[in-house]
């Protein structure tokens, strides 16, 4: 039985390669610069992390559109806890033993464990999905590159110091866990179908991102080393952005969009 | 730069338990009835949702209940008894929640499709299966397989957090907690994700044909784990 996608690769739209560009090295330029201006300037650049999540989070959103299409036999929010559980256990090391390098150790160990995870699922368990080893490095490298950019927006850091007592102890750490994962699944899940679009799947990853970006905004009023307000305000502006985008392509794609009205009265119903 | 040599030696022994607590959670998988979507519409066996979503909510529940416990003794036949008797405790009602939806809210009696005849209650199954489904609902076996999946499945994820508090480690106790507990839900849904894979996604219990395929998500757990346990053993003992 497989759920969800038409069993072959997926096409159109912009090419997968400037995605995982994008992702890659908008996430580190919004880790690393948010980590530098807090230090520099103040707290308020916290939310340019939150913009690096965004961009982690549209590159898993493709990845997972590509593997899933093919079929995974689960449902593709399968593919997302395994990103961001494999993302999670390498971003928390990258950042308990790298210091200054800890989202590059995060990256790297998250991409080395999705590889093996990858090649036992195509090996061993024998899914026989041609791109499954390229794509499970991609999904759970975008699973590290989330958590540790949603933490840094949450803190204004991602040295360990800061994290241990202000996300992972107060428990925000599974709050990460859960939008993360869902941001990366949830595009892809929500819009699967013979007519799936590659721009209708990402604008909806860039509105979810979005949505964890505020989340994190909200969170961040309890650090002291990150400020909320303007991540909220960022935040919000995006998902504007992107959801009214994603509502221009249903119009696009939809047959018809008609209003329902409201609903009958019990008057009118007799 | 930590002592990576150093940290591993010292711990060597948690290594090993977490390998042992993943795979027992990568087994455990394969005994719960998972029907995912045509269970949800009642055209086959099992409760109508995901593998990754009832093995997270068991295994959560069972790591909570171990965590909880954790705080009171540091004995860990207790801790895993504990942790195994939360997420039974979490799947067995989710199932007899489920089975009651089915049979008064559906109105369908459960019947299995796999075997003619209940492996455990010897009752026949095919003639109360509705035209055109694969069976319905939760039989005994399907809901016995349950119980020792979430059993199972409990077992290896409090094996699992109770090792990474284990590990020797600098941290404060509320730090600590949450970090272990983390690192275990990661290592819990990556062994929840892989046999899934493995069975495509539903399964009757330990009598359905793709039972038989267990190793190969076991195998496979084995490797994935031990790559995640030494990142994680390090991580915390880094600290």
């Amino acid at each position: 039985m497989s759920a969800g996608g038409s069993g072959g690769p997926a096409t159109g739209g912009i090419d997968h390669n400037k995605i995982i560009i994008f992702g890659i090295i908008g996430a580190l330029v919004g880790i690393y610069a948010a980590y530098f201006l807090v230090n520099a300037i103040g707290s308020a650049f916290s939310f340019i992390a939150g913009l690096g999540a965004i961009c982690s989070i549209v590159w898993g959103a493709s990845a997972v559109r590509r593997v899933s299409n093919y079929g995974l036999g689960t449902g593709v929010p399968s593919i997302g806890m395994l990103a961001i559980g494999t993302g999670m256990v390498a971003s928390l090391f990258g950042m308990a033993v790298g210091s200054i390098a800890g989202p590059i150790i995060s990256f790297v160990t998250a991409c080395i464990i999705g590889l093996v995870i990858g090649i036992l699922a195509n090996r061993i368990i024998g899914m026989g999905i041609p791109i499954m080893e390229q794509s499970m490095t991609e999904i759970a490298g975008a699973g590290s590159l989330t958590i540790v950019a949603l933490s840094t927006t949450m803190s204004g850091t991602f040295m360990i110091e800061t994290i241990l007592p202000n996300v992972i102890g107060t428990g925000y750490i599974a709050m990460i866990f859960i939008i993360g994962a869902l941001s990366i699944l949830h595009p892809f899940n929500a819009n699967l179908g013979p007519d799936e679009h590659q721009d209708r799947t990402l604008s909806t990853g860039f509105e979810k991102g979005a949505i964890a970006v505020i989340i994190a905004g909200i969170v961040a009023t309890t650090t002291a080393g990150a400020a909320s307000i303007p991540t909220i305000l960022v935040g919000a502006f995006i998902w504007y952005t992107a959801f009214s985008k994603f509502y221009e392509y249903i119009k696009r794609d939809a047959h018809k969009v008609v209003g329902t009205g409201v609903l009958p009265t019990e008057e009118e119903l007799e | 730069m930590i002592d990576i040599v150093g940290i591993l030696s010292a711990n060597l022994l948690y290594v090993l338990l977490i390998t042992i607590g993943g795979t027992l959670v990568s087994f455990s998988v394969h005994f719960v009835p998972v029907g995912g979507a045509p269970a949800a519409m009642a055209q086959a066996p099992g409760i109508g949702t995901g593998t990754v979503q009832l093995a997270a909510g068991a295994g959560l529940t069972g790591l909570i209940t171990a965590g909880t416990v954790l705080g009171l003794t540091n004995s860990i036949a207790i801790v895993l008894a504990s942790g195994a008797v939360g997420a039974m405790l979490m799947i067995g009602s989710t199932m007899i929640i489920g089975q009651m939806v089915y049979v008064f809210g559906v109105g369908v009696p459960p019947a299995g499709g796999k075997s003619k005849y209940d492996p455990i209650t010897k009752d026949q199954q095919d003639i109360y299966s509705s035209q055109g489904t694969e069976g319905h609902a939760l039989p005994t076996a399907s809901y016995i397989s349950g119980i020792i999946g979430g059993g199972l499945g409990g077992l290896g994820g409090s094996l699992v957090y109770y090792s990474l508090v284990n590990v020797t480690n600098n941290i404060g106790m509320t730090d600590l907690a949450g970090l272990a507990g983390i690192f275990a839900v990661g290592i819990f849904f990556i062994n929840a994700v892989i046999p899934s894979y493995n069975i495509g996604g539903t399964t009757e219990g330990f009598h359905d044909p793709k039972f038989k395929k267990w190793y190969r998500a076991v195998i496979s757990s084995i490797i994935a784990t031990f790559m995640c346990a030494i990142i994680g053993v390090l991580a915390i003992g880094g600290l």
